[in-house]
């Protein structure tokens, strides 16, 4: 039987809002904190069905710490895909390239994403990669085990909770509760940082054309952006515990903020 | 030199940093109240790895830097100094002079479970009598037959009340002299070892800080460390990398006393402006800031001069005064920023005011600081 591959696609977000498109260092670029449970769902699958664990992100030199860290919590191999045409990239032109990258990484079984990234929020990115391997997708998992020799996820969708059985390969976004992140022991991090990095491809060894990727590729541009300002407002709810209750549960319905 | 943090050390200020204000900070104020040892974050800490920072992996530890080393101190004790402490002693006073003075056969025994906190290290010099001055110490160690038989009363051991292993100074000699001193190990396991109750500390609280008395206490000749009359030298040498921890936890103390000052200065407003805006206050701020940077600065150079095998005992020494002194004024300052909120225990500056006082106290006085330093720079 072959062994099973599981790939794991993160982001290095910036810890604080730019005023414009955003600048990753070292110091300002974290893990992609809705990539973590995606990665410890890989770790899970690889504890249950063996097999190897990459990760792989797209991203400036700065990204690289991060991937020494997925590396650190237990990946076997990392990818950084880095090249100065990918910049600017949209979620297509990044599809693109991540899509590029698993296809030169495959044989690969499940490629996992998180549901979305914490400093652009655009949640498209594992869609659409999945879109342009031709790989089935469930979105938003929330559990996975393994089942006759399937993979069954249930996603909650509406009020219903949706149960899927999946052949490989496939594509999966992750919820946060779908696998319990573990803590970064000193030892592995000290490891990560002293041996091999992650592998550095740029556009030549994804064998795509710099018209594919970055700026060029997107069909979309983030123009601007401008901060918006909120406006707080203090309402005193009044009665007894109970009542005040009873009141700040219907204010919240009502404002369509809890459901 | 270059005093820059490498892409490793900017990722593990983050690790820790997460993990202490994830673990470590919500029961801070708890434990300090308590004076309780967390026993339930100290496994976690175990697990991962923060009692065998500097340990090498052969012998089951992170082998990681000075300069990491000064990095988890410092984020540890800007949670919690008592925790900070902790880690602190365990890794350097304790775990170094076994490393850098043990026999391979010493190590083999002492520093792997050490350095997977599974025990517990400390260091004993102090005693009623005998505290700066070092070579004035009482603790006998007398040979019998193949080992030595020790009666020692220690006091202000930090570790002291859960430690499983001890580096105790004492005398092998009867010169009265500091040549008699010598360091031999004693296990919590021995008869006639025994902790005796924790001191009633102004800060620190959550270290179990305790005296521990050895009563006829029969040791092996193996558990000496080095040869007889070493003491002296191998308490000097765990003391000088002591210092860049001890540096390191007043740090974090300092920082934690100017995050919270910044904070409660842009929320608490009076004369109907926030008290940043006050220049009384600003200039405290700054005062603040400045020392604190400064203080970072000459920790990090402390660590990175050992790191690089340079000599680094005088800057050591440098680091350990100018934070400690930092840590004390700073904290000074957030309480008065905070006023009387400060001095209440609904906000934490008033525990770190207590915690860092104590930082120009122990491993070396600020005096006794002077002193090395002075003969640093002298010659």
């Amino acid at each position: 039987m072959k062994e099973r591959h599981w790939i794991v696609c993160v982001k290095a977000v910036v810890l604080d809002a730019a005023a414009g498109p955003a600048r990753r260092t070292a110091a300002n670029s974290i893990l992609n904190p809705f990539d973590a449970p995606a990665l410890a769902l890989a770790f899970d699958l690889r504890r249950i069905l063996g097999g190897t664990v990459t990760t792989v992100s797209m991203g400036p030199p700065a990204a690289g710490p991060v991937l020494r860290e997925t590396l650190a919590l237990g990946a076997d191999r990392a990818v950084l895909l880095c090249d100065p045409a990918m910049a600017g990239a949209d979620t297509v032109a990044t599809a693109a390239v991540l899509a590029a990258a698993v296809g030169q990484l495959s044989p690969v079984d499940l490629i996992l994403f998180g549901t979305r990234s914490a400093d652009s929020d655009t949640g498209q990115v594992g869609a659409q990669t999945a879109t342009a391997l031709r790989l089935p997708l469930v979105a938003d998992v929330q559990t996975l085990v393994w089942h006759d020799g399937r993979c069954r996820v249930t996603r909650d969708c509406d009020g219903f909770l949706e149960t899927y059985d999946l052949d490989f390969p496939a594509a999966l976004t992750v919820r946060p509760e779908a696998a319990a992140t573990g803590d970064l022991a000193l030892g592995r991090l000290e490891a990560a940082f002293a041996g091999q990095g992650p592998h550095v491809w740029d556009l030549n060894r994804l064998g795509l054309s710099p018209g594919a990727a970055g700026q060029a590729g997107s069909p979309t541009v983030v123009r601007q952006l401008t901060p918006v300002g909120q406006r707080k407002t203090c309402r005193f709810i009044e009665g007894d515990d109970a009542a005040k209750a009873d009141e700040l549960v219907r204010r919240l319905v009502d404002g369509g903020l809890i459901g | 030199m270059k005093i820059e943090l490498t892409d490793k050390h900017i990722v593990l200020r983050r690790t820790v940093r997460s993990f202490a204000d994830r673990e470590i900070r919500p029961i801070a104020a708890a434990i300090d109240q308590e004076a309780r040892f967390p026993w339930e974050v100290v496994e976690k800490m175990a697990r991962l790895g923060y009692f065998g920072i500097q340990t090498p992996r052969e012998l089951d530890g992170a082998g990681m830097d000075s300069l990491s080393y000064a990095l988890i101190v410092e984020e540890l004790s800007r949670a919690s100094a008592g925790i900070g402490l902790c880690i602190a002693v365990h890794n350097s006073v304790a775990l170094y002079p076994l490393l850098t003075f043990g026999s391979e056969a010493q190590k083999r025994r002492w520093v792997p479970p050490l350095a997977r906190g599974e025990r517990i290290g400390a260091f004993c010099l102090t005693e009623p009598n005998a505290g700066s001055d070092a070579a004035g110490i009482e603790a006998t160690a007398v040979a019998d037959g193949d080992g030595y038989r020790v009666n020692a009363n220690k006091v202000f051991v930090t570790n002291g009340a859960v430690a499983d292993v001890c580096l105790l100074f004492v005398r092998t000699g009867t010169t009265g002299g500091k040549e008699d001193i010598s360091v031999v190990v004693a296990e919590r396991e021995t008869p006639g070892f025994a902790v005796g109750d924790l001191e009633d500390l102004c800060g620190m609280r959550a270290n179990p800080v305790s005296s521990i008395r050895l009563c006829d206490c029969r040791v092996p000749a193996f558990n000496l460390l080095g040869r007889p009359g070493m003491g002296l030298q191998i308490g000097l040498a765990a003391l000088d990398t002591g210092r860049v921890g001890i540096a390191a936890q007043a740090l974090g103390i300092a920082q934690a006393a100017l995050d919270e000052s910044l904070r409660y200065a842009r929320q608490r407003r009076q004369f109907g402006q926030p008290l940043a805006r006050h220049q009384a206050i600003q200039m405290m701020i700054a005062d603040m800031a400045t020392r604190v940077d400064a203080a970072r600065l000459m920790v990090y150079r402390a660590a990175a001069l050992k790191d690089d095998g340079r000599p680094f005992g005088t800057q050591a020494a440098m680091a350990k005064l100018f934070a400690s002194e930092t840590a004390t004024a700073v904290t000074d300052l957030a309480v008065q920023i905070h006023g009387g909120y400060g001095y209440s225990k609904a906000y934490p500056v008033e525990r770190y005011y207590r915690d860092a006082r104590v930082t120009r106290i122990y491993e070396g006085t600020s005096e006794v600081h002077r002193m090395v330093i002075a003969r640093g720079v002298l010659g």
